[in-house]
This record gives C-alpha cells, structure tokens and sequence, in this order.
C-alpha cells in the first residue's frame, strides 16, 4: 500500500513541476493515472466485488487510497489549452459540473474508506458509489474511442 | 396503336408501383385476444430503448432520471440520409400519440406505418419490432399511457432528396423489413435472447452494417458498422469482435447489469443509455442476451469503415 501511494506521490510531484511546461505532458499523465493507477486499484476491488477473488480489507483499503490520491489530484489535470485525447470539451464548457462529479468521487472514496468494512457484505454498499462516480463522470465528461 | 399500348405499359408500371410502395399494415383480427399490461410493458420499454431517442433532451444532452419517461421527443439524429427529428410520443392527444388506437400503434411498431397511412423512415427501427410479439407491443402501450403526458410540437425530418420520397420507403420495406429470426436457436436460452436482441433491443440497428440504400446486410450480422450518427465506429459484437471476443457470457451479462467491462472501464458513448435501460432487466434476460452473443457466427468487421456494398 504504502509503495502505491508513494509512487503516486513521486508522479505527482513531477506533475507539478511539469504542469506549466506542455499542456501535451497533462494529457498524456492524466491518461496514465487513468489507466495505469486508477484501473489498476479498479481491479482487484471490481473482482472481489463480483465474486471473483477472495474479499481482502487491506486491498480493498490499497485500492480505495489509491483513488483518494488520485481523486485530489485528477481534477487539476485539465488546465485551458490541453484538451484532447478523450476529454470531452464539456469538461471546459462546464468546469463546474466537472468539478461536482470530482467531489462525487472524492466523497464516496473518502465515506468508503472511513466505513473500513471487514467483509463483501459490509463492503457493497460503499464501494458501489464509489464505482458509480467513475460511471456517472465518465458518462458526461468523457469521449468514445475509436 | 402505339401509343396506347405505351400508355398501358405506363398505367401497368404506376400500377405496379403502387402496389410496390404501398403500406402494408395489420387488421384488428391480426391483435391477439390479449388484456395489456402496463407492469409487463415497462420491462418491454427498457429493453426497447424507446426513451433513448424519445425523450426531451435537457441543456441538449439526453435525459436521464426521471427525464427519461418524458417523452416529447425532439432528439436530432444527423445521419448520411438527412437529420431525423424524434418524435412525441407521449400520451398528449394533440401532440402525441395519445389519440392513437391500439391498431394504430402495433402498425407503427411492426410495419412502420402511421395512422396517416404514411412510411415511417427505419430510423425508428421498426424492422427489429416487427419480430416482437404483438402481446408485448400491446403491454408496451399500456405502459406508455400511464407516462406524463408532453405538449410538444416537434419539427418533421429535414431529408434530402430522394429520400424525401416517402413512397419509396414501401419499396425498401419489401426488401428490407421481414420479421423472421436473424439467427435462430433451439435452445431456450438463446432463443430469449435472441427474441431480446433482434426484436425489442434492436441491436442489429447499430452494430450491423447496412448497405447503399440503409438496408441491414443480415450476412454481416452484428459485426460493427460506422456510426451513422456521429463519428466512429459502432463495435463488432460477434464473437470476432476485437474488444469483446475473450469476454464470457457473464462477463457479458454483468456488462450490461452494471455498465463496467471485466477491464473495469465503464461503457461509454451511445452504448450508456442502452446499458441504462437494459440494466432494468431481469439478469435471466441479460444472461440470454450474453448467450445469444455468444451465439452468433463469428464475423469480422469491413476492413474499410467507409465501405458500402
């Protein structure tokens, strides 16, 4: 857990210091903190939800600490001037609907890790919402590829 | 002599086409002795996506909620044959179809036929609702009555010509418009699914490419087509398809329960609002759908995205 988060860390940090250099490096980090970090904690815990790996806490908690980092940060990955890839331009139309769908997903990634549950059953019920804003932003703010 | 003989040629001709391009529609005999029921025609509602297009957009994006069952229309679809326009379809008696008779709404479902005795363009799909049982047709009306009622002029299509024409819609009918399975199964499974995915949820639509007059090529069944409405492409689903061939039945069946792949990515462009309505299915339906996909011949997709046979 504590090497995730530390390499999240490290990511960041060269984020910020390359966030004024070129809007193509956001996009490109943006698209890997997508792909690489958040599906990669997405995974384990979507297989425990459906049955498929045996229930562990302290993955469900890596996984949920995970997005935490990645929630805080992910929403200042698209400065004016770096759209493309599959943003949707409505992310700049509408910042503010952007930004409500972030707080979505911060809020119920923070309620699940505060609840801590020990069990699937336990489990279900908060990490439910949690992959509901993935879904609920990915609907509005992000585009198809081909 | 001459020329009456090319004069019955003619009147032979327009007679002919006549009856080539006029609309062929059920009689009151044709409805089952069947009571409709609006609890069994939400079901066939979702699984229809009839709010998919029918829905009011709100701020120009499409509905969702509650929105979804208020149905008064004005989506724009901007295909290669011109922009089709949704219509009302709300329980309004001015602006709706609350006027309508039973009669008249299974001839619009299945045989694309409006009271008027006017074509429907197969942008409203009723070449798949032709292979619903009219017993669903009938519940689905009942549910429709029971949704809020809409005041909502929507404008008619702007189509080009010679799709303008809508007599000659009667004669793509006769070549295109048959009610029979796509890809029949023995097995009860299958089979639900198929009833499922080539009638009510129409996803041939969409996912089977068409050819130069907007006809689905059935030898290509479900194997990705160009986004007729946008950019892209609509994915190949047959077992073939790229993104979808290593899935399993339930990987596919949770796909559509939940809206996530087993890559845990979430479903994205039109394919969300399908995802939407069918997760209101019972899963015993999406796991018939996911077999029937299974099912299918496996079919590559046209190499060229613009290609037209």
């Amino acid at each position: 857990m504590r090497k995730q988060s530390a390499s999240i860390f490290t990511f960041v940090t060269l984020l910020l210091a390359l966030v004024a250099t070129a809007s193509d490096d956001v996009a490109e980090m943006r698209h890997d903190l997508m792909e690489n970090d958040v599906r990669g904690a997405a995974k384990p815990l979507g297989a425990m939800l459906n049955g498929d790996r045996d229930y562990d806490q302290a993955v469900v908690l890596e996984s949920l600490e995970t997005f935490a980092i990645a929630a805080d940060t992910f929403g200042d990955m698209f400065p004016e001037g770096s759209e493309g890839g599959r943003a949707a331009a409505a992310i700049w139309e509408d910042r503010a609907g952007f930004e409500a769908a972030m707080q979505k997903w911060r809020d119920a990634t923070a309620a699940a890790i505060a609840a801590n549950p020990a069990t699937l059953e336990d489990a279900k019920p908060v990490v439910g919402p949690v992959f509901g804003a993935c879904k609920n932003c990915h609907d509005t703010y992000r585009i198809e590829e081909d | 002599m001459k020329k009456t003989k090319a004069l019955t040629l003619l009147a032979a001709a327009v007679l002919v086409a006549a009856w080539v391009t006029s609309p062929q529609t059920l009689s009151n005999d044709d409805l089952p002795d069947h009571a409709p029921d609006a609890v069994a025609g939400e079901l066939v509602f979702w699984a229809g996506g009839c709010a998919s297009c029918h829905a009011t957009p709100v701020d120009g994006r499409r509905a969702k909620g509650d929105n979804k069952l208020l149905l008064g229309g004005g989506l724009e679809l901007d295909t290669p044959f011109g922009l089709f326009r949704a219509p009302n379809i709300s329980p309004s008696v001015t602006t709706g179809i609350g006027s309508w008779s039973m009669l008249e709404f299974v001839n619009a479902m299945q045989r694309g036929v409006a009271p008027d005795g006017r074509h429907y363009y197969p942008s409203f799909p009723y070449t798949s609702y032709a292979r619903m049982s009219v017993a669903d047709v009938m519940d689905l009306r009942a549910y429709l009555d029971t949704l809020p009622i809409v005041e909502q002029v929507v404008p008619d299509h702007s189509i080009a010509f010679p799709y303008s024409v809508r007599r000659g819609i009667g004669a793509w009918k006769r070549l295109n418009l048959d009610a029979s399975a796509v890809i029949e199964s023995s097995d009860e499974l299958v089979e639900r699914g198929r009833y499922l995915a080539e009638g009510a949820g129409h996803c041939g639509e969409c996912h089977t490419p068409r050819g130069r007059f907007g006809g689905l090529l059935t030898d290509r069944w479900l194997s990705g087509a160009p986004n007729l409405d946008g950019d892209g492409y609509i994915p190949n689903i047959t077992p073939a398809g790229k993104n979808t061939a290593d899935w399993s039945q339930r990987n596919i069946a949770r796909y559509l329960e939940s809206g996530f792949t087993p890559d845990f990515d979430t479903v994205g462009g039109s394919m969300v609002a399908v995802q939407e309505n069918l997760s209101k299915l019972p899963l015993s339906d999406l796991e018939a759908i996911a077999a029937y996909l299974k099912s299918v011949p496996a079919v590559a997709r046209e190499t060229d995205s613009n290609e037209e046979t």
